[in-house]
């Protein structure tokens, strides 16, 4: 099987394929039905190859067929959000498409493992799932990786520090209603609480869960995509070069605490051929029944069907 | 454009060159008595440079004149122990030459930040504190960056994760009596007691324990080199990008854990002009004792060093 490809060349979509780029060995094929538009950007971005060095091709396509074989499929179509709407709101607007993709790539590139980057993301890997029959773990929304993410940066930036050793947990869906889990951030292995107060941590959890809101008001007719890119490309660099990476990735859940039939967000390994294993954080009864509130409004999300 | 000095050239040195070359952060001097050798080195790295892409210089010298006005100075000279040869030998010897650097240092590049390398690390640091008179902050041991990133090496391997997300902190002095701090070893933020059981995790403190050991038996004669150069340069970056990492490292303690007039094995805060904080994590019972039995260790070295007659 042969390289990534990404579909939808938004933002988005060409940010992560940026990304792969500066930071993979792996060939990149965009596709956007948009005629053209896929095949400029990619272009663009290998005439900065010779500066920058890139040990891969990218190129663009029109048709869904190019994916073909793939061994990764990034889905990054759809509407993004507008300032004021919600992530869930935009379920209407992107289900019918993502439900497509999710049947071309059953077809096209049956054995590639997939990363969900549309929104919202749990409601739409819950649906990609259904829709391409593939096992769970090859199926992974970018969800709570990036709420995590984003954590690791304002803990580094409030203690003064490189992110590079700040590792941060955030868990179930990727919307205002994450669960950070304070005691699983460390900072070189010393757990967050011993840095800094609760006080301090709630304000930097909530930082985080509006940071997405923030960049679409002050973007005003954009959503984040360089956090988001950066993100996925990190997730593809452990599929093809199975890294094995530790990170909390939306996939359906099965049981896992207590939750099944929807997908959010839990710190899983990450290699080759997908989820290797997800590992359970232990939560305390606040956070689990959190979780269980979120798993039942991505389940009624994903059940309420796009428009026609 | 900025500068580091090593002192020594030997594997250890060599391979922090190498790393610290990659960076592009600044010009690299490597010193060492042994005439040609650090020349030989440094135009062999060179010659790498179209394929590597390194654009930094990199020299080699017989002379301490040529680190004038360092940024850093990574200290790596020493001798290796050869069979039959005791501790107090080693030491002599190693302590004579980081005397000579000392003071080499203080007079070329009376601003640096020192890196300890050379062993017995934390007796070895505390001579270059006492002969360079440099301010505590600007004199810091690599061990605790080798000794962890070891122990993370091996949770990462028995757990078969990324090594990188892996985190753990290894305390005290560098030798046996190294304290591994089981409960702030983590991935991805997870403690690794839920992930693994206490047999798996006493048995990879042990391996960490002897790590460099295990490294000595293989190769007969030799020590490690890549995990150690490797080592020395992620501290040099700390310094030369201001990063106040915070990262376990050997410093001069005064009062700290309890602690004064030895160098020990601890979380800090490395950064532009060294070291900018100790950082005094909660430790358990156990924890506290085995880092005390390491102290104890340490200032044995001390008084040898005293013996020797050191700065006084």
């Amino acid at each position: 099987m042969a390289g990534v490809s990404i579909v939808g060349s938004g933002n988005v979509g060409a940010n992560t394929a940026f990304f792969i780029a500066e930071t993979c060995t792996v060939d990149v094929t965009l596709v956007d039905a948009s005629e053209g538009r896929s095949t400029g950007k990619a272009l663009d971005m290998m005439e900065a190859a010779p500066l920058r060095k890139y040990g891969a091709q990218l190129k663009g396509a029109d048709s869904i067929d190019a994916i073909e074989g793939s061994e990764v499929v990034v889905v990054a179509v759809g509407a993004v959000r507008k300032a004021g709407s919600d992530r869930a709101s935009l379920f209407a607007d992107n289900a019918q498409d993502v439900a497509q993709i999710a049947r071309d790539v059953a077809r096209l590139a049956p054995q590639s493992v997939v990363i969900v980057m549309t929104e919202p993301v749990d409601a739409l890997t819950t649906l990609f799932v259904q829709e391409s029959g593939f096992p769970r773990t090859r199926v992974l929304g970018l969800g709570a990786v990036l709420d995590s993410a984003r954590l690791r940066q304002v803990v580094a930036r409030e203690l003064s520090l490189s992110s590079e050793n700040v590792s941060a947990m955030v868990v179930g869906t990727h919307s205002e209603e994450m669960v950070a889990l304070p005691t699983y951030s460390r900072i070189s292995g010393i757990p967050l609480p011993q840095l800094m107060s609760a006080a301090e941590i709630d304000r930097l959890v909530d930082e985080v869960r509006s940071a997405g809101d923030e960049i679409v008001r002050l973007a005003g007719r954009t959503s984040s995509y360089y956090a988001p890119g950066a993100v996925a490309a990190e997730l593809v660099n452990a599929i093809v070069n199975d890294l094995k990476r530790v990170m909390p990735v939306s996939l359906l859940l099965d049981g896992e605490l207590g939750i099944s039939g929807c997908a959010l967000s839990l710190p899983a390994i990450v290699g080759r051929g997908g989820v290797a294993k997800v590992l359970e954080p232990k939560l305390d009864a606040d956070q689990k029944q959190r979780l269980v509130a979120s798993a039942e409004k991505v389940k009624a999300t994903a059940q309420s069907g796009g428009k026609k | 454009m900025r500068k580091v000095s090593v002192i020594g050239a030997g594997n250890v040195g060599a391979t922090a060159v190498y790393h610290i070359a990659r960076l592009d952060l600044a010009d690299v001097v490597m010193v060492d008595v042994v005439e040609g050798l650090p020349q030989a080195k440094a135009l062999d790295f060179r010659h790498s440079a179209p394929l590597r892409g390194f654009g930094v210089e990199v020299i080699g010298t017989n002379d301490y004149a040529d680190i004038k006005d360092s940024d850093v100075v990574v200290m790596t000279a020493g001798i290796a122990r050869k069979p039959g040869m005791d501790r107090m030998d080693l030491l002599k010897t190693n302590v004579g030459i980081a005397k000579t650097a000392a003071q080499n240092i203080a007079k070329y590049a009376p601003d640096s930040v020192v890196i300890a390398v050379t062993n017995p690390l934390d007796v070895i640091a505390m001579a270059l504190l006492r002969e360079t008179k440099f301010p505590w902050e600007r004199v810091v041991g690599m061990a605790g960056v080798l000794d962890s990133t070891r122990f993370r090496y091996f949770i990462a391997e028995a757990l078969d994760v990324w090594p990188g997300d892996v985190e753990a902190m290894v305390l005290g002095g560098h030798g046996d009596s190294m304290v591994p701090l089981t409960s702030y070893a983590s991935v991805g933020g997870i403690p690794l007691a839920e992930l693994m059981d206490k047999e798996t995790i006493d048995r990879l403190v042990a391996r960490t324990r002897k790590g460099g050991g295990e490294i000595v038996n293989y190769l007969k004669s030799g020590s490690a080199y890549y995990a150690p150069g490797a080592s020395a340069a992620r501290m040099t970056q700390a310094v030369l990008r201001g990063e106040s990492a915070l990262i376990p490292a050997s410093a001069h303690l005064t009062g700290q854990y309890g602690y004064e007039g030895i160098f020990l094995g601890v979380p800090l805060r490395l950064g532009a002009g060294g070291i900018e904080e100790i950082i005094e994590v909660e430790l358990s019972p156990e924890e506290k004792a085995a880092l005390d039995k390491s102290a104890e260790a340490v200032k044995g070295g001390v008084k040898t060093l005293e013996s020797l007659q050191v700065g006084g």
